[in-house]
């Protein structure tokens, strides 16, 4: 190690289909409901995908001091829901504005493509499209089209604007950053963030992932290239985790965020630590064989020798796709098979680039509360995934949990968290 | 323990000015501008109707086997080209002996994937219900399911573009890619550099690729009132801390470099083109559109670059400016150089090649990383073209519209993004002994 700084967490936010905050979300999962439904915000009906995870009952200005609100107009509902996963885990950690030096107080977010609003093009689309073509009439856009849209249309979904409200709403004047690996974004943003604090740029980060994927143009959008499922009949059954009837992910919109912290300055300040980032490693597995995932957490368990014994159990990223669940499942196999499995996208949707943090939040909470909850829907272990995985509530027994990530394409990474005692 | 230290074996560069350093540069050197009417699209009605375009590109000229990216975004093919030419120029190309693949690292700053804007607009238009300002999602989903490319589509997800790279060029240690506009390109070889230093790689292949020259770009940045509109006179558009300035001209393209870890590079013979000594990352945390008047994240970011490469800012030879050419940018950078750099400041040569190759957001930092390294090598400084009217708000030395040789060890590049990103990289000569 170049350096002896030590990252602990010492906040928490999350906000999904289940509800807002730690606790509600824990013990919907642990009382094994699911967030996944019948779309409700939109009528379905006409897509082939007609299920996901949603917050119909979201509202950003429950997160947000009324003097900021006028910016709300400036941010897709995906930014909101980042803004919002921050504000709880700042609430959480007892970091109150002024509480450390802005200028050693980061945010990095991951993030995913954010859709815009279709309703922001409708006017100007509906004046310059010529149906004959199928084109836009480009001699018209500028001067018919154009003018209808909002002036700040460009930048309400932008990706880097999560962060970007989050460090004005926060006066976070410390690095800023907007790590683009979709669906392994905050698993990567925390991994750059650990790293912040480590080479002594910052005291303080708020590292997050925010993601909407149930809105019309995501569904169709990524119906056309995801492994989606087609379970419409029967939503709180679709997304199976390593099961052998798993036919496709599901999709939510959500945010999480947690609030990494150098000990010292956790210490000082009297700060609850709810665990220590103890192991971080990623890498590219081409072709998703398992090899490369696999040398992955074999680098992050060398990282962390000391707590690897003290492992209580992996949690998985599982989206319940057949090829994803075999990959992960592969280089579980062949690094840590005596390990129990849990994946909760059962319960939350697949979150997308807020996943990671989000399902790690659950374990974290678990080692508080000494119960590791469920895996929902994983009724018929699979061959072709060769964990053992949670299908019971049980008592936590080790002191440490493994979270794993990655992409359809072969991105992965792996992080250990150390949640007991220590020094 | 000392510090690793991360030296530059390998660059690659695509941009309005030419596919190679040399080309680049001497574009540069001459006070060529890159700029031209759009071609791509027809801007005929939009307020801003020029930029520098990469004219005549073609994947196929760069790589034997183009098929990961038959549906990509340009942006997408311009990291995949200026990825070859800098790992060729490193020696390090899939099968490169003495190289351990999986400690080689991938981080690339971009932008968003360019969207299908006809397939796009034709879905909201075909479903949009006037009377209830309302988007009828049977129609929507028809026209929108019988358009949408799901090729074109996929490419826009974000770690798309990174995946290629580590997959065609056997890039197995860790992939990231950021998004701070402006900022990206710089960031990707700031964080880059850190991850070398912090042992999670020995070798990263690091830049930025971008193109916003497309409707949907082009109007994005009309509407923020960021670019120029000087139709009359394209090539004099971009004319930063000139009085007369009124926005900045969109570019395109990619830098691509290797950042390597020293001991690695002299183990297996690599030629170094320089070292990246300091870094400096930090947020306006002010406004969404636009940066601090009296430019606080800036001086604080270019302060923590030259803290840590362990500078003096007289030691400092050159300034690779943000310079945007927009109002607000090129005044505020210019107070915060003075707060850092105080009455050195005004000895300083400073210039924005932005003047010459535009915009390129995303790629900006990491071509302008290239070309400082460049500028060392060469002992010559590019100028700021379409300087004219001094601006009293900008009163430092400008390098204007000629080169300037000059020897010099260390270069300050500037990269500041929509958002309030700040990114300051420090390029400097090698040299054995640590400066």
């Amino acid at each position: 190690m170049s350096s002896t700084r030590r990252v602990v967490i010492t906040g928490m936010g999350l906000l999904t289909p289940l509800g807002a905050g730690t606790v509600a979300n824990w013990d919907a999962v642990l009382a094994g409901r699911t967030g996944i439904a019948r779309l409700r915000m939109f009528d379905p009906t006409p897509l082939s995908v007609q299920i996901g995870g949603e917050i119909p009952e979201f509202d950003a200005k429950n997160y947000i001091e009324k003097k900021d609100r006028k910016s709300l107009k400036h941010m897709s509902r995906t930014v909101q829901l980042g803004v919002a996963a921050a504000r709880l885990a700042l609430d959480d950690a007892r970091l109150g504005k002024g509480a450390t030096n802005p200028d050693r107080f980061g945010v990095v977010y991951g993030t995913g493509t954010i859709p815009g609003e279709l309703l922001d093009l409708a006017a100007p689309a509906a004046a310059t499209f010529d149906r004959e073509t199928g084109r836009i009439d480009m001699s018209r856009w500028g001067t018919e089209g154009m003018p209808l849209l909002p002036p700040m249309w460009l930048l309400n979904h932008v990706p880097n604007m999560t962060a970007c409200h989050v460090s004005i709403l926060n006066d976070a004047r410390g690095p800023n950053n907007t790590i683009t690996l979709s669906h392994l974004g905050s698993l990567m943003a925390l991994g750059e963030a650990v790293r912040m604090i480590r080479r002594g740029s910052a005291d303080v980060i708020i590292v997050g992932g925010a993601d909407t994927r149930t809105d019309l143009l995501s569904l169709i959008r990524c119906s056309l290239f995801l492994n989606l499922s087609r379970r419409n009949a029967e939503p709180e059954l679709a997304l199976r985790p390593f099961d052998r009837d798993r036919d496709g992910t599901v999709l939510g919109e959500g945010a999480a965020a947690l609030i990494l912290e150098d000990i010292d300055h956790a210490r000082q300040r009297g700060a609850t630590i709810l665990g220590e980032v103890v192991a971080f490693a990623a890498g590219f597995d081409a072709g998703c064989h398992g090899s490369g995932f696999a040398r992955v957490i074999r680098q992050a368990c060398a990282q962390a020798s000391d707590s690897v014994a003290a492992l209580d159990h992996v949690n998985a990223r599982a989206p319940g796709t057949i090829p994803d669940d075999a990959w992960e499942a592969r280089a579980i196999r062949g690094t840590v098979p005596q390990l129990p499995v849990v994946a909760y996208k059962a319960n939350l949707s697949n979150l997308g680039a807020a996943a990671d943090i989000a399902e790690l939040i659950l374990s974290l909470h678990a080692f508080r509360q000494g119960i590791l909850p469920a895996t929902r829907n994983h009724a018929h272990p699979a061959v072709d995934c060769p964990v053992t995985v949670c299908r019971q509530a049980r008592p936590i027994q080790g002191q440490a949990v493994l979270k794993l990530g990655g992409t359809e394409l072969g991105q992965c990474a792996a992080v250990i968290v150390h949640c007991g005692t220590s020094g | 323990m000392a510090r690793r230290r991360v030296v530059i074996t390998g660059i690659g560069v695509i941009s309005p000015l030419g596919d190679s350093p040399n080309r680049l540069f001497e574009a540069l050197q001459a006070g060529k501008s890159g700029v031209s009417p759009i071609h791509r699209f027809d801007a005929s009605s939009l307020p801003t109707r020029f930029a520098a375009e990469v004219a005549d590109f073609r994947l196929a000229d760069y790589l034997p086997e183009t098929k990961l990216w038959q549906d990509a975004g340009l942006a997408s093919e311009f990291a995949a080209a200026a990825s070859q030419l800098a790992l060729a120029d490193a020696g390090l190309l899939p099968g490169a002996t003495g190289v351990d693949r999986t400690r080689f690292a991938v981080y690339l700053g971009t932008g968003e994937g360019t969207q299908q804007f006809d397939a796009l607009m034709g879905a909201v238009a075909v479903g949009y219900v006037p009377q209830s300002r309302s988007i009828d999602s049977a129609r929507y989903a028809a026209f929108a399911t019988q358009v949408y490319h799901p090729g074109r589509e996929y490419e826009q997800e974000l770690h798309t573009p990174i995946a290629h790279l580590a997959e065609y060029f056997d890039l197995q240690g860790p992939n990231y890619g950021c998004l701070t506009a402006c900022a990206a390109g710089a960031q990707a070889l700031a964080e880059a550099t850190d991850l070398i230093r912090a042992g999670e790689a020995d070798l990263v292949l690091a830049g930025g690729a971008h193109s916003m020259i497309h409707p949907l770009g082009v109007t994005g940045f009309n509407l923020l009132t960021a670019l120029s509109t000087r139709n009359d006179a394209p090539q004099q558009a971009s004319r930063p801390f000139d009085r007369d300035r009124d926005g900045f001209v969109l570019g395109e393209g990619a830098g691509m470099l290797i950042l390597e870890e020293l001991d690695h590079a002299r183990r297996r013979g690599g030629k170094i083109l320089g070292e990246l000594t300091g870094f400096g990352v930090t947020c306006d945390a002010y406004r969404v559109t636009d940066s601090h008047p009296e430019g606080r994240g800036a001086a604080e970011c270019m302060r923590q670059a030259l803290a840590d490469s362990g500078l003096k800012p007289e030691q400092i030879g050159y300034i690779n400016a943000h310079g945007t050419s927009t109002k607000v940018n090129d005044a505020a950078e210019t107070a915060a150089i003075k707060q850092v750099f105080g009455q050195h400041a005004y000895q300083i040569p400073i210039s924005s090649t932005k003047s010459m190759t535009g915009h390129l957001i995303g790629a900006a930092g990491a071509v302008e990383a290239i070309i400082c390294l460049e500028a060392i090598r060469r002992g010559m400084i590019p100028p700021t073209i379409n300087y004219t009217t001094p601006d009293p708000e900008c009163d430092l030395d400008y390098v204007p519209n000629h080169p300037r040789a000059c020897r010099f060890d260390h270069a300050l590049s500037n990269s500041f993004g929509f958002g309030g990103q700040n990114v300051s990289l420090i390029i400097s000569r090698y040299s054995a002994e640590p400066g």
